[in-house]
């Protein structure tokens, strides 16, 4: 079923950089969590194996034949959100599914499904610029999860979900005044956003950005902590597990959504640029296994994966050195939680199935 | 060319794919700009922000001085009591907070919200009191509610306790918080928001001396305002303690004797001038002040009308009645206008000036000198003597003796009183001085008014035969405590009056109270009590009549004892008491039993 070449094609490197940056989150995670129960290093350390697992497990199934499947993917995840909003408050809480032992978040998931079910749908795609139906079919698709995600609510997923769309109508060949309308749209959108969707405190998170200091208890707070944890870092940072901010509980979410802000506090200007540039390698090489792909599909699968990647670290580190609001995205491979790793996990699978598979079985 | 059968060419979508990639590099490059900018060129700012995070400074309290009677009991001590504060910076959300908070301490919200306005100066991790002498109950009530409370917090500061409540209040006054205009004025520059001065007596004159140095506190702590451990702490120093002349016996007996009147009572110690008790009544609890907060209390105490606050012993003014008859005896003796076997005719009444002057004897005295006119305490002699002085030296007199003229005891807000003179009337009052109200001043009445207190002085000197004191607390046998400050004791009437006449003026008050005179409810088996008795009208009998309602007089006596070589001087006035003779001289009779039991 495998053969030799193929396990010759699997890029080591990237596989070395994407477990090397969850073993660094692993620290980062000891050093804000250690003095709380729940061994939440340990847990990553767990999580780390399992989504390496499946990262394989995925290498087995051609992602051809996977994007066959995608829309029985897709619908089995959107029956899923759907089932928890409608008896959410038996099996789920927010945007999790509690299980006996651990909870998933599905909607994490939904992400892989978007990118295979996209990559299907622009297999095909020919065409210089993308059409009308094209586009709206595309949205529709990722609408349906969008919606049903942001519902839960959980609008920092639901976010994520548009770079998947967005990266794939790029890929597809946007015309510029299709740029105008997206752009309209948006602005559409945070109109009726703001005006019906956004609860107080996410508009108050919003106006903080702007004004983080005008309301330091408030919503401005956990900005204010995670800039003060960060530029009290200075160049070389206080040191592992002694920075005052993280360790005295002043920053919020600290292994989760601020592990960042930990970084920065504790291993300062140095290690914020240490760990952006191991970042950068692993996106460079992520976004050049593109070119390694032996046809369209390939490329859009390689391409989303990056993108998404890409986006929820730069949401993350903007939304925590404030000058993003604060919507619950969490610092990819470094956060803390076990879905979330294992989405970017399978992602990063996807581009390695693709790689390894650039040679066409002739 | 083979490859391009199997392969479609990507380079458009690929050349896109670049495009977005290099994007995303820049912003890479700008998130590294932006945390070169926090982390470098604002460190400075975040690293004092996290400092002031996770450092907490506190002020240990240092307990005041103590203050004890002049055999060391204490009289003001300090305990320990536990105070409520709130931590603003550590409020998620204030209004919320603030609600609880009032509800769990039972503060009103505004209550509260004014309590906390008063400090907001200070950095929002200083902690705010909002309620202090808590009970166990509260104490234990906040600290089961900490995690979700962290703003809250019980902080333990040494209290100002005394011991024996109202006893010697007015001597040992109290404790108030200083207030935010205060602490702006620089007449307290050590001192911050939140500490206590001494307002009135002992812990107002020797503030400077009873406070401590407090002592500060660095500590860690976490985001629920928890102590994390100390990083530097330095010791408070207690205030020095000072020990009163006051006798502790003498003091609880004069508050006993008030009991249910009001009015003051002075024993002192003529050699030295200490005083051994000093007591206004009614009184109060200065415990009561201690509290931080107490307005309703405070207010009511104020608006009492029979002012409770009042020192009466050194800011009562009143007309010294009879007792200045002693005044006018010395002073007449010594200007040479009579002499000690001058006599008068008392017929109960005599006219000067066309108007009838009255004696309190109706039935009158019949001829009589001056040491009986002192025993009997005759107002028609000393209408005589008055006439014969004029009002300038009476005055001068008065003064010699003390009247009219603080005292200089070391306690705060003493009055000066008045000894009138026609140069007074004229500048003050705006009126010619008549003649007839000289008569009238020759029995301690008219518009002279005198503090108990000057009364005192003027005893003492009497009873030193000339040599005058300033009454002080403050013990001044002990070394290690500040001298008394003050002016120093004036001699002027030993220098200016004749030895013999004290012994004249003094064999009068011996008569009065041994020989069945006006002060015999004063005398003491073996004790040699000189005294002199004085009733002041409040009105003249004749309106008294009229209104048809009896308006007593106010009850002095005013003695010493022994005869020679005196040890010990009381005062007692009694407002509204009735006659001298019988209300105030068997009040001052205890005293002077009290005394002999104790020292004798």
């Amino acid at each position: 079923m495998i053969d030799r070449r193929l396990i010759e094609n699997i890029d080591w490197f990237l596989i070395g950089l994407l477990v090397l940056n969850s073993l660094l989150g692993v620290v980062v995670i000891y050093s804000a969590s250690h003095y709380v129960p729940g061994n939440y290093h340990v847990r990553q350390l767990f999580f780390i194996g399992a989504s390496l697992l499946a990262l394989f497990v995925l290498l087995l199934v051609d992602y051809q034949v996977l994007m066959t499947f995608s829309f029985y993917f897709y619908g089995a995840v959107v029956f899923v959100l759907l089932m928890m909003l409608v008896f959410g408050r038996f099996i789920s809480k927010g945007s999790w599914i509690k299980l006996r032992y651990f909870q998933i978040q599905p909607s994490e998931l939904a992400k892989i499904a978007l990118i295979l079910v996209l990559a299907h749908l622009f297999a095909e795609y020919k065409r210089k610029h993308v059409s009308a139906t094209a586009v709206l079919t595309s949205s529709g698709l990722v609408a349906l999860p969008f919606l049903l995600v942001a519902m839960q609510p959980d609008l920092g997923t639901a976010v994520s979900f548009l770079p998947l769309l967005l990266g794939s109508l790029i890929l597809a060949g946007l015309r510029r005044n299709a740029v105008v309308w997206i752009l309209l749209l948006a602005l559409l959108a945070g109109v009726a956003g703001w005006n019906f969707y956004l609860k107080d405190y996410q508009k108050k998170r919003l106006a903080t950005v702007v004004f983080p200091s005008r309301d330091p208890q408030g919503a401005g707070y956990h900005i204010l902590q995670s800039k003060i944890a960060i530029g009290s870092g200075g160049f070389l940072g206080k040191g592992f597990a002694r920075g005052s901010q993280s360790q005295l509980k002043f920053l919020p979410a600290r292994h989760t959504d601020f592990v960042f802000s930990v970084i920065g506090e504790e291993f300062g200007f140095i290690g914020v640029v240490g760990i952006l540039f191991l970042y950068y390698l692993f996106l460079w090489r992520l976004f050049r296994s593109a070119g390694k792909s032996r046809d369209r599909a390939g490329v859009y699968v390689t391409f989303m994966v990056s993108l998404m990647i890409a986006f929820q670290l730069l949401v993350n580190v903007a939304m925590v050195i404030g000058i993003f609001p604060i919507v619950g995205i969490p610092l990819p491979l470094l956060s803390y939680g076990g879905s979330s790793l294992l989405a970017n996990y399978l992602g990063v699978g996807l581009v390695l199935n693709v790689k390894m598979r650039r040679f066409a079985n002739i | 060319m083979e490859k391009d059968k199997y392969y479609e060419d990507l380079s458009l979508i690929l050349n896109r794919s670049h495009k977005v990639s290099i994007v995303i590099g820049l912003l890479f490059l700008f998130l590294v700009f932006f945390c070169w900018k926090v982390q470098i060129l604002d460190h400075k700012k975040y690293w004092n922000l996290a400092e002031a995070n996770r450092t907490r400074e506190s002020v240990i309290m240092a307990p005041r001085g103590l203050i004890t009677d002049r055999n060391d009991i204490i009289l003001a001590d300090n305990t320990a009591s536990f105070k409520a504060s709130i931590i603003r910076e550590n409020c998620r959300d204030y209004d919320r907070s603030l609600a609880e908070v009032g509800g769990l301490l039972e503060i009103g919200p505004e209550d509260l919200r004014t309590r906390i306005a008063k400090y907001e100066a200070l950095p929002p991790f200083r902690p705010i009191v909002v309620k202090d002498n808590l009970d166990l109950k509260d104490v234990s009530l906040i600290e089961s509610r900490r995690l979700e409370l962290p703003e809250l917090i019980v902080e333990t500061d040494p209290r100002r306790y005394y011991r024996f409540g109202s006893l010697a209040a007015h001597v040992i006054g109290y404790l108030q918080e200083l207030s935010g205009l205060e602490l702006k004025s620089e007449a307290y520059p050590e001192r911050g928001l939140g500490d206590m001065v001494g307002r009135t007596g002992m812990e107002r004159q020797y503030d400077s001396f009873l406070v401590g140095t407090d002592g500060r506190r660095l500590e860690i702590v976490d985001s629920q305002g928890r102590s994390r451990g100390e990083i530097s702490r330095a010791e408070p120093t207690p205030g020095r303690d000072i020990r009163l002349a006051l006798d502790f016996d003498l003091q609880q007996k004069a508050t006993q004797l008030l009991e249910g009147r009001e009015g003051a009572i002075i024993v002192l110690d003529p050699r030295s001038g200490e005083v051994l008790a000093l007591a206004s009544f009614p009184t109060y609890d200065p415990n009561k002040f201690i509290t931080r907060f107490s307005p309703q209390e405070w207010m009511d105490l104020i608006n009492r009308e029979d002012h409770p606050l009042e020192n009466r012993a050194i800011r009562g003014l009143y007309a010294p009645g009879s007792i200045f008859k002693l005044t006018m005896a010395l002073g007449a003796l010594n200007a040479g206008v009579i002499n000690e076997q001058t006599s008068f005719f008392c017929a109960g009444s005599v006219n000067f000036y066309g108007r009838p002057f009255n004696c309190w004897q109706r039935g009158g005295h019949g001829a009589l000198g001056l040491t009986d006119a002192i025993r009997h305490s005759c107002n028609v002699y000393f209408y005589n003597v008055g006439r014969r002085m004029g009002i300038e030296r009476i005055a001068e007199s008065a003064e010699l003796l003390g009247l009219g003229a603080k005292t200089g005891i070391d306690l705060p807000g003493e009055k000066e009183g008045l000894v009138p003179t026609p140069e007074w009337s004229r500048s003050v009052r705006k009126t010619d001085w008549y003649a007839g109200e000289t008569i009238s001043v020759a029995i301690g009445q008219g518009p002279l008014v005198v503090t108990p207190l000057q009364v005192a002085v003027h005893v003492t000197i009497l009873a030193n035969r000339g040599r005058g004191v300033v009454p002080h607390l403050l013990m001044s046998s002990t070394s290690s405590q500040g001298r008394p400050s003050g002016p120093a004791p004036s001699h002027a009437a030993a220098e200016k009056v004749r030895a013999d006449i004290f012994e004249t003026v003094i064999r009068g008050m011996w008569k009065s109270v041994n020989e069945e005179g006006t002060g015999r409810g004063a005398k003491v088996d073996g004790f040699d009590v000189c005294g002199k008795t004085g009733s002041t009208q409040l009105i003249s009998r004749e309106r008294a009549e009229k209104l048809g309602k009896e308006v007593k007089t106010h009850s002095w006596f005013a003695g010493f004892a022994p005869r020679d070589n005196p040890q010990l001087v009381v005062i007692v006035l009694v407002e509204h008491g009735g006659m001298g003779g019988a209300t105030a001289a068997p009040l001052a009779k205890e005293l002077f039993s009290l005394y002999k039991e104790k020292y004798d």
